[in-house]
């Protein structure tokens, strides 16, 4: 099938899919035994039912549930996330805020996450059962099982009170003044402004964090990749290349790394959507305002709109990642753009 | 791959080699604080947060001292008048205060703030319940007349929602004081990133869920502060506060629980301040037999309080706990001393369930928020009261609710016998009538003028309007040694409240309030 019409279908397929996660969504949130009345007024004001009744006339919440919905949807169409109930404040408005953080550190953490673990994982297929292997196996599964709040605590109390190596939590140090808002990425708007200074800032203040956070998936991507390599060293093909006179720098990689990528793809694929969509604990220790506090605050005050509007975010997040992992695979595996 | 590793490489050391930030002239102060806050406008003031900020904005007319809550002292307003029957309250104002912009205070800015904060019917609002209206007579005198006597309405006035904004810059900027104001005024807005009060800061900028930085007012009227700067940074891990204060990147941590209180003992460059919170947490049992069952029997009741061992029950709250003798906390005037509070007592406590015919017990379900208040976990403190409980043949099941679902079932009296917490919405015992019969606690708890006592009645109404600070105390008295034997609460404590800042900080000073006023501190 012709690239294009194939991503033609997989667009038009998230519509429904869209559809439906907001359903779900509108669903469960609607159906807990909590009101969101009593989330967001005070004791006094929840106990005046003139104030309850000006407040769910204000929110749409006296309206039945399907009226409630379809509204929901009438304004999202034409572009209107709604107004969040507890800051008052449009929820594209806060999206907009509060992605970009998300976006940088899932963006370092990754990046931290493929170069190690791809490394890790070749060095340990290629030095399979040597002292090197078993010493990088133990690391990927410290990674894998450390508990994040754990790693993050003690990356703090070492790295920063002890050593001082990294700055303290936040995206940037209290003083710094944050970049003129272009992408909202705080990296990336410094250096389009010209300011090194506040360039630097915010990108020592990603270096733990995306550290913490990239641990979890760098021993999960070694692990993958150290199989996916094992299985591949074992083929053919590799004593093929080796007899032809490559360089086995050049066997294992173009030969080797190259074939065994396939699964590995998936991992960081699935691995960097889940990163998007936000790490409460990671955010939270880090006072990194991302979308992972941003849901877990919109969940803890009963706030729908903000609930729908990130539950959509994140949906369309990871039908993205899948697209793009399966574009990957187009790229790397020859097979798939014959057949 | 490798070339992306040396740069990489490369990268991270030139950028840890560089180091912090180049060292400044300005006297910042910086804040550490876990809670969010999502309005800085102070006639929607309701988050504790919010306060800190409000606070070094804004000015009240009256106010209390920086380190209590039991007197209240001039501060816009230089003196007031209280007219016989209690209801006309005539303030005449300072002839020297300036809002930031650089106009002058007068007696309608006063009006316009009371008026729009009443009439924006939001969460504070109730505390303007018993005004009946307010006007300017001059300038500089401002009349407050009242529905009914209030003797609270002093301490209610010095809530953040009645700080008195430049009328004529917030009407500018979208606001109003008009009956409509809650569909009409606009001015939320603009006041999330400026301000226009008469305190001796300004909203310099508001990045929500991140920080807020406060400017000093140049123009302020009284003794200008210390700091040129205040940073108000969101830090919602307690433990990375600590690290960050230990570290030297805060001046303040808002937020230390009472486990992290010892390990600061050893640190000289560190100063903890800990004290009881206003907090309440306390048991409700319900009067309503059908949702209450065997709770709502009174000998039942008073059972359970005998039951109750309280100095365990405030150990394991932690550093700075204590115990209220009955429902008003310690340090509200009229409290009873902690040293009249009950003592556990398990043959009272079994002769007491004996005489109501729960010889042998009886099993009961205890519903609880299940989350932690303040370094307070209360599903400790509920297996605690399960404890107690089992000593005296009344066996406890737990049920732990989420919190949202819980506040539902409370709110709306729905729970038979569960664990609760309240906080003050105005420094005046009054508040506390709110466990009485009718009252917004006691009403969840069923507990109404139909089925309390007529003594209990007559104390509640008596306490309401009486304006005399002698007579007001004997009545909180009867009132409170009434509690210790009957109604629908049990007082479990009031967990500590604790701050840790630098040593080389001074003027530090907390009250109930706004906690700790930051425009007083200095290096």
């Amino acid at each position: 099938m012709a690239l294009h019409k194939y991503l033609a279908r997989r667009l038009l397929l998230m519509i429904p899919l869209l559809i439906g996660i907001s359903l779900v969504s509108f669903l469960i949130s609607n159906s807990i035994p909590a009101d969101p009345t009593a989330a967001n007024l005070g004791e006094r004001a929840a106990a005046d039912p003139k104030i309850v009744a000006t407040f769910r006339a204000k929110w749409g919440l006296d309206q039945p549930l399907h009226i409630q919905y379809l509204t929901y949807m009438r304004n999202l169409l034409r572009g209107d996330l709604g107004t969040s109930i507890r800051s008052h404040r449009p929820i594209a408005d806060e999206l907009r805020r509060f992605l970009p953080a998300t976006i940088e550190l899932a963006t370092a953490g990754i990046a931290v996450s493929v170069v190690a673990g791809v490394a890790f994982g070749v060095i340990s297929a290629v030095w399979r059962n040597r002292p090197i292997d078993f010493f990088v196996r133990f690391i990927s599964l410290i990674g894998v099982s450390a508990p994040v709040f754990w790693l993050a605590l003690i990356g703090l109390l070492l790295l920063y009170l002890r050593w001082d190596i990294v700055p303290g939590p936040g995206r940037l140090d209290p003083r710094v003044v944050p970049p003129p808002n272009v992408t909202g990425l705080y990296t990336i708007d410094s250096l389009l402004a010209g300011q090194w200074s506040t360039f630097r800032n915010a990108v020592e203040h990603l270096i733990l964090p995306s550290l913490v956070l990239g641990a979890y998936s760098s021993g999960l991507i070694t692990r993958i990749t150290r199989s996916s390599m094992l299985e591949v060293l074992s083929k053919d093909y590799m004593n093929t290349a080796r007899s032809k006179g490559l360089k086995e720098r050049h066997v294992i990689l173009r030969h080797g790394l190259r074939n065994a990528l396939i699964p590995v793809v998936t991992i960081i694929g699935l691995s960097y959507g889940s990163l998007l969509s936000g790490a409460v604990l990671t955010e939270t220790i880090f006072a990194w305002e991302g979308i992972g506090r941003y849901a877990y605050n919109a969940a803890r005050t009963l706030d729908f709109p903000a609930i729908m509007g990130v539950s959509m975010l994140i949906a369309i997040v990871f039908v993205l990642m899948n697209l793009i992992v399966d574009l990957l695979y187009y790229w790397l595996d020859p097979r798939l753009r014959q057949g | 791959m490798r070339r992306l590793f040396v740069l990489l490489l490369a990268l991270s050391l030139g950028v840890v080699s560089l180091g912090a930030a180049s060292a400044q002239d300005e006297k910042v102060l910086v804040v550490g604080l876990s809670e969010d806050y999502h309005s800085l406008d102070p006639s929607r003031a309701y988050e504790p947060g919010g306060s800190l900020i409000h606070h070094s904005v804004y000015d009240t007319l009256v106010t209390f001292p920086s380190d209590s809550v039991s007197e209240i002292i001039p501060n816009l307003a230089e003196s007031w008048t209280t007219s016989d029957d209690g209801l006309v309250y005539t303030f005449t104002l300072r002839d020297d205060v300036t809002f930031s912009n650089g106009d002058s205070l007068t007696a309608e800015d006063v009006v316009f703030s009371f008026n729009r904060m009443k009439n924006l019917k939001d969460n504070p609002s109730f505390l303007a319940d018993t005004i009946a209206s307010v006007e300017a007579a001059d300038d500089l005198t401002f009349v407050m007349t009242l529905t009914q006597p209030d003797p609270a309405i002093l301490a209610k006035i010095i809530f953040d929602a009645f700080s008195v904004l430049n009328a004529d810059e917030v009407r500018a900027n979208g606001g109003t004081d008009a009956e409509d104001a809650a569909e009409t005024d606009t001015a939320e807005e603009w006041l999330m990133s400026h301000s226009a009060g008469t305190g001796p800061y300004m909203v310099e900028s508001y990045d929500p869920s991140v920080q807020t930085v406060l400017a000093r007012n140049p123009g302020y009227w009284g003794e200008a502060p210390y700091f040129d700067r205040i940073i108000i940074r969101n830090l919602p891990e307690t433990s990375t506060q600590k690290l960050a204060l230990e570290a030297g990147d805060i001046d303040i941590a808002m937020d230390v629980i009472a486990d992290q209180v010892p390990s600061f003992a050893s640190n000289p460059n560190i100063t903890v301040f800990s004290t009881q919170s206003d907090t309440l947490i306390f048991l409700l049992m319900n009067q309503n037999p059908d949702i209450g069952g065997p709770v709502s029997d009174p000998l039942v009741q008073r059972a359970i309080r005998y039951a109750l061992n309280y100095d365990e029950l405030r150990f394991l709250s932690g550093e700075g706990a204590n115990t209220p003798a009955a429902m008003v906390p310690i340090g509200f005037a009229g409290a009873l001393d902690p040293s009249e509070a009950l003592k556990q007592d398990l043959d009272q406590a079994r002769a007491l369930l004996a005489e109501a015919g729960y010889a042998d017990g009886f099993t009961i379900n205890l519903e609880y928020p299940d989350f932690n208040y303040i370094g307070t976990e209360f599903g400790i403190v509920a297996q605690k009261v399960q404890a107690d409980l089992a000593q005296v043949g009344i066996t406890v099941s737990l049920v732990p609710q989420e919190f949202q679902v819980s506040l539902d079932a409370y709110r709306s009296g729905q729970q038979g016998f569960s664990q609760w917490l309240w906080n003050p919405d105005y420094h005046d015992t009054l508040d506390y009538v709110e466990f009485l019969p009718g009252g917004v606690v006691g009403n969840r708890a069923n507990w109404t003028d139909e089925n309390a006592a007529a003594e209990i009645l007559e104390l509640r109404d008596a306490v309401k309007t009486e304006n005399d600070p002698g007579v007001r105390n004997d009545l909180f008295r009867e009132i409170q040694l009434y509690e210790q034997q009957n109604g629908p609460f049990a007082p479990l404590f009031q967990p500590g409240v604790h701050f840790a800042y630098r040593s080389d900080l001074q003027g530090f000073a907390y009250n109930g309030q706004w906690r700790v006023d930051l425009t007083a501190l200095y290096r």
